[in-house]
């Protein structure tokens, strides 16, 4: 080991230290223009994805329900479970707990035949546009850890969120957006918080937007009380002019300063047209079940969504789920009540996100991931509920350049542990990435000493997904 | 531009690393004298040692420096810099016409004296250490009383302990005087990093790593100067800190438990339990209730669930520490790949193998305070360093070595080898005492220098160093969240200067406490007068971070931050123009404007220029405020200048 540090360090010391430190710094070179938000060149050729929609399911949506059917488990269903599938640790059930099979029914759709349960009936009718991930994994089998590692790749918190980290790495195509929008659950708050969605270490201008519902969308995008818009330019032309009368001839960061005003204003002024879904038609509107019940909430959400990755957004976020774990998708008690309360807001949205981007072109450029931080148990709890399960669960891809019609990887008979074709977290990272034309290694920015990247160790892209 | 950076830097790098044994910041610190100067160099200039090191650099590479900066660019400057808050114009117009030779130094005396010096200087340990009141993840707990940390951290900067004493008593207070409540809080040091608790099955191997790893990362880079986290997994692949070095490290800190100490007296513990247990027991039913609840029950059970919470009293007096409970010491083991279960070898405490030079303490029965007193030598390699750069990237934005929590191989390099260790010779020689630092600093030439200085060679200079890492002017720079706010608050009139006690909870809108999963823990103080405190008094909680904070590069909370970002984007002109706390204080600040004497506008623009940018509007600025006024409501004048660039930043 020492000789090899020494070799490095020596190395280091001549050329070598040069261009290490060239090629670390180059991503922060890149985004360091004095518009941090410039749109930017993806590092591979051949990009498929522009921007991305992350459907998340809060709360972990249990793969035995929707995509991996497991007839063995129905078989075995009230027993323990067979020694030969091995350990597992969740975070309430304990050893003595009984495998608990599926009441439902599966079957084939599509030219591609892939599996679908009754829970997503609308969902079925797209599936050739899909690929299911069955063998998907990650570390953490509590909320909130699971959660920061979904979002950034680390089960600790204060590490950037995919959204910021993709920001920083291709900048923004709106002029008149923010570039990463979550729009929360309006039902409540997730374990992992605020700090899942956040930029962490990275310049506060790649930190998310967060949308709510009502009047005043984006925070600070209205004028305050009293105050009209042809006052606030009046305000706005003065601001200009008194910074453009100190400023030093040549001073970027001044300048820069200033054209931020112009972006504000052009927000505030453009931005809530963007938010308004009432240009859209009575057909698209119900076509996502917006004014009907239960798909009215998330309807609207996915609706905005396809509206802002039309208006040149990167990254949006729609969460499914939150508040306490019956409103998400956190079936502790009893699956078959929750998860056909949480599919049937959600089938119907999702399926026309999905029909309605493809109808425009833009399902080509936009990758759209489906999933929550874990799936759930074999084993009940509470008589019919599931527990928290991280060893092997389903979450699914669609667009951005991804092949659709095919199941990815599979879990054992019993949907314990994922065997075929592995997928964690990283994984999926390093493939999102790699859709957008982005290389886990050169998305990377100094902090503390360390070169972060979204992915601790490296990922490997989910082969066969193009 | 990036390139010429590099190059500085590493050429540096590299000439230092060369006439050491091993990594320079390893080795012992050299004992440089002050360069004198030939005939030819403008070594009038050189005032202090400082000028002397400055100097020499930007000779070697054709640059000079700027000349002074006027007397309102001077303290408006210095009071940010020592006080983070703005001069008063009253202050600045002594200043500016004060006759005397000493004037200048007489300022720094009286801002080093003041009690804002700890408020702003405590920000920064503060940002180092990681600093929250609540444990993050799910629960985000409030820890008992840990808003004494900040207030000891603030004491210790206004009483200008010693580092050694501090730094001692943050690593082993708990063991200096056992029962000391004030060196209990010190050793809340340890309790800073965020703590991952979960219902049902407890993984307690899992968990304790996961203390262990926080504990230990934070001694590696708030003393050390080093991110020993690399070393959990493998050998450091760039310094000498290996694997073994890493666990040895830990096994320092594996008897440190956690430790609440209620401070209130029995009695007052035993009514305030008599009121808590019924609330609490009423709060869990109903959250049962609730949770399988519907429709108009719901609703109902949902109300009486907040007006139990709403009858909780306030947490007992307490305080956060840790204890050493040698029966329950962590077994340490060195683990591959940073597993748990994955146990290697297990390991005694051991001082890191490339730092074992001179006389090393016994380590014995308190291996906390046997660490403690190794880093605190006067002699050892990095802390004096360390502590010496941090304070150096305070005063002008950038570090001798840019990565201040990184003083291995892959931190930036040093810029100047020999000032960074003849400062921190003289810090060891001033006791560890953090004011003849500042003092040296502040006082030197090099501080004084104009920010944008307008000389022939500027073009010329911009060329050779265009980052300015060798000081050929001052450095400007942004205003921090905190800087901005209490400046906002102070020029409004409104800044309520209270010092100290239980940290201060801010109105936010709903839909932001919304985001907590919780929402019952954001409890707003109710006293509104509190919530115009100096930001460093406001809650630091780790789930919800107000959005004023947030959009100007406050950190998060969850890592270390040796340095803030000082970002440019359009959602910080959106808070400053539609925000609510800008508009309010414009308000206030309006008032504030029309109380002076006198309704002429000329006389409302140059009171408002003085009060935010310390200066008179220029004839073309007052002539467009003037202009301004005459058609728009005085109050969206008001709102423009806390948007003006001469606000913002500091020359």
């Amino acid at each position: 080991m020492r000789s090899r540090r020494d070799f490095l360090r020596r190395s280091f010391c001549g050329f070598g230290n040069l261009a290490l430190l060239a090629m670390l710094q180059d991503e922060a070179a890149r985004a360091q223009t004095h518009d941090p938000l410039a749109p930017r060149p993806p590092h591979l050729p051949n990009a498929k994805a522009k921007s991305v929609i992350f459907l998340f399911m809060a709360g972990g949506p249990s793969h035995l329900e929707t995509f991996d059917p497991k007839p063995l488990l129905n078989r075995l269903d009230g027993q323990p479970r067979p020694a030969e599938f091995g350990e597992a640790r969740y975070q309430q059930i304990t050893g003595d707990a009984r495998l608990l099979g599926s009441t439902r029914r599966f079957a084939r759709h599509g030219q591609s035949g892939t599996v679908v349960s009754d829970l997503f009936p609308h969902l079925a009718t797209c599936i050739d546009d899909i690929a299911v991930l069955r063998s998907c994994h990650g570390d953490m089998v509590v909320h909130s850890a699971a959660q920061y590692e979904l979002f950034g790749g680390r089960t600790v918190p204060g590490f950037p969120s995919m959204g910021s980290w993709i920001v920083y790495g291709l900048g923004s195509e709106s002029r008149s957006l923010p570039a990463y929008i979550v729009l929360p659950d309006p039902q409540g708050a997730l374990e992992a918080g605020q700090p899942m969605y956040m930029h962490g270490f990275l310049p506060a201008v790649y930190q998310p937007t967060m949308l709510r519902g009502g009047p005043q969308p984006v925070r600070n995008l209205n004028l305050p009380p009293g105050v009209t818009l042809a006052q606030r330019r009046e305000t706005m032309r003065l601001i200009h002019n008194l910074n453009a009368a100190s400023l030093p001839a040549g001073d970027e960061e001044l300048s820069a300063r200033i054209r931020s005003y112009e972006l504000a204003f052009r927000m505030q002024t453009e931005a809530p047209r963007m938010f308004d879904l009432s240009g859209e038609t009575k057909q698209t509107q119900d076509m996502y079940g917006v004014g009907a019940e239960p798909t009215d909430d998330y309807g609207r959400r996915c609706l905005l969504a396809r509206r802002l990755v039309e208006n040149g957004v990167r990254f949006i976020t729609v969460v499914a789920g939150g508040g306490p774990a019956n409103m998400q998708w956190d079936a502790h008690r009893d699956v078959d009540e929750n998860h056909g309360r949480m599919a049937a807001k959600v089938d119907r949205p999702i399926a026309a996100l999905l029909r309605d981007l493809k109808q425009r072109g833009l399902l080509d450029s936009t990758l759209v991931v489906w999933g929550g931080e874990f799936g759930r148990s074999p084993e009940a709890q509470d008589g019919r509920g599931r527990d928290h399960h991280n060893l092997g669960f389903s979450m699914w891809l669609a667009g951005g350049g991804v092949k659709g019609g095919q199941t990815i990887g599979a879990t054992d008979a019993i949907g314990l542990r994922a065997v075929e074709e592995p997928i964690h977290f990283r994984d999926l990272h390093t493939t999102i990435l790699h859709q957008l034309g982005l290389d886990q290694d050169r998305l990377s920015y100094l902090h503390l000493g360390r070169q972060e990247r979204l992915t601790l160790v490296h990922g490997q892209v989910i082969r066969g997904i193009v | 531009m990036q390139g010429q950076k590099l190059l500085v830097l590493c050429a540096s790098f590299c000439g230092a690393a060369t006439g050491y044994a091993d990594h320079w910041s390893f080795a012992p610190r050299t004992q440089p004298t002050a360069p004198k100067f030939a005939e030819g160099v403008p070594r009038d200039w050189v005032r202090s040692s400082v000028d002397a090191f400055v100097l020499a650099r930007l000779h070697e590479k054709g640059l000079k420096p700027a000349p002074s900066a006027d007397r309102r660019t001077l303290i408006r400057r210095l009071s940010f810099d020592l006080t983070g808050l703005p001069p008063t114009p009253k202050e600045i117009d002594a200043f500016v016409q004060d006759p005397a030779a000493d004037a200048y130094e007489r300022l720094v005396e009286r801002l080093l004296a003041s009690p804002h010096y700890g408020e702003r200087w405590a920000q920064h340990w503060l940002d180092v250490v990681r600093y929250a009141e609540s444990e993050g993840f799910e629960y985000d707990n409030v820890m008992p009383g840990m808003w004494r940390y900040r207030d000891y951290v603030i004491r210790s900067f206004n009483d200008d302990k010693p580092f050694d004493r501090f730094l001692i008593e943050q690593l082993a207070g708990d063991e200096r005087k056992p029962g000391d409540a004030d060196l209990q809080v010190a050793a809340g040091f340890h309790r800073l990093g965020p703590v991952r608790r979960n219902a049902g099955n407890q993984n307690v191997a899992f968990s304790r790593n996961e203390v262990l790893t926080e504990m230990t990362d934070a001694v590696g880079m708030v003393f050390l100067g080093l991110t020993v986290g690399c070393a959990r997994c493998h050998d450091h692949r760039f310094d000498d800190f290996t694997h073994e070095d890493y666990y040895r490290l830990q096994a320092f800190l594996a008897g440190a438990q956690e430790h609440n100490v209620i401070l209130a007296d029995a009695k007052t513990k035993a009514k305030w339990e008599a009121v808590t247990a019924p609330l609490q027991k009423e709060i869990q039913d109903l959250k049962r209730r609730i949770s399988t609840a519907e429709g108009a029950d719901k609703e109902r059970w949902q109300f009486e669930l907040k007006a139990a919470q709403s009858k909780l009293p306030p947490p007992l007096s307490a305080l956060c520490t840790v204890r050493e409970v040698e029966a329950e010491r962590s077994a340490i083991h060195v683990l591959r790949r940073g597993m748990p279960e994955k146990k290697g070898q297990r390991v005694d405490p051991e001082f890191p193998s490339a730092l074992q030079k001179g006389n090393l303490p016994a380590i014995g029965k308190n291996p906390r305070t046997a660490l403690a007193h190794w880093l605190a030598h006067p002699e050892h390699p990095l802390t004096a360093r360390v502590m010496v750069n941090r304070i150096w990237h305070y005063h002008f934005g950038r570090g001798l070595v840019a990565t201040p929590n990184d003083f291995g191989v892959n931190g930036s390099g040093v810029s100047h080898p020999e000032l960074l260790d003849h400062l921190a010779n003289e810090f060891v020689r001033h006791g560890m005492r953090l004011k003849p630092m500042h003092r040296m600093i502040v006082l030197s030439n090099t501080y004084r220098q104009a920010g944008a200085p307008q000389h022939a060679e500027v073009a010329m200079a911009r060329a050779k160093d265009p980052e300015n890492l060798l000081l050929w002017h001052f450095p400007r720079r942004r205003l921090s969240a905190e800087e901005l706010r209490d400046a906002m608050l102070t020029v409004a009139g409104q800044l309520n200067l209270k010092a100290g006690g239980p940290s201060v909870v801010i109105p936010l809108e709903k839909d932001l406490v919304g985001l907590l999963y919780d929402p019952a823990q954001w409890k707003v103080t109710a006293d509104v007068r509190e919530h115009d405190r100096r930001s460093i008094y406001l809650i630091a909680k780790r789930n919800l971070r107000p959005p004023f904070g947030q959009v100007f590069d406050q950190p998060d909370l969850q890592t270390s931050c040796s340095r803030r970002e000082s970002s440019t984007h359009a959602l910080q002109a959106l808070e400053l123009t539609n925000g609510e706390l800008a508009n309010r204080l414009a308000k206030a600040f309006l008032k504030r404007l029309e109380q002076q004497p006198g309704t002429d506008p000329a006389r409302i623009v140059d009171d408002a220029f003085l009060l935010t940018t310390g200066r008179l509007p220029s004839a073309k600025e007052r002539e467009r405020s003037i202009e301004f006024l005459r058609e728009q409501p005085a109050r969206e004048f008001a709102l423009a200048m806390f948007n003006l660039n001469a606000f913002l930043y500091v020359d």
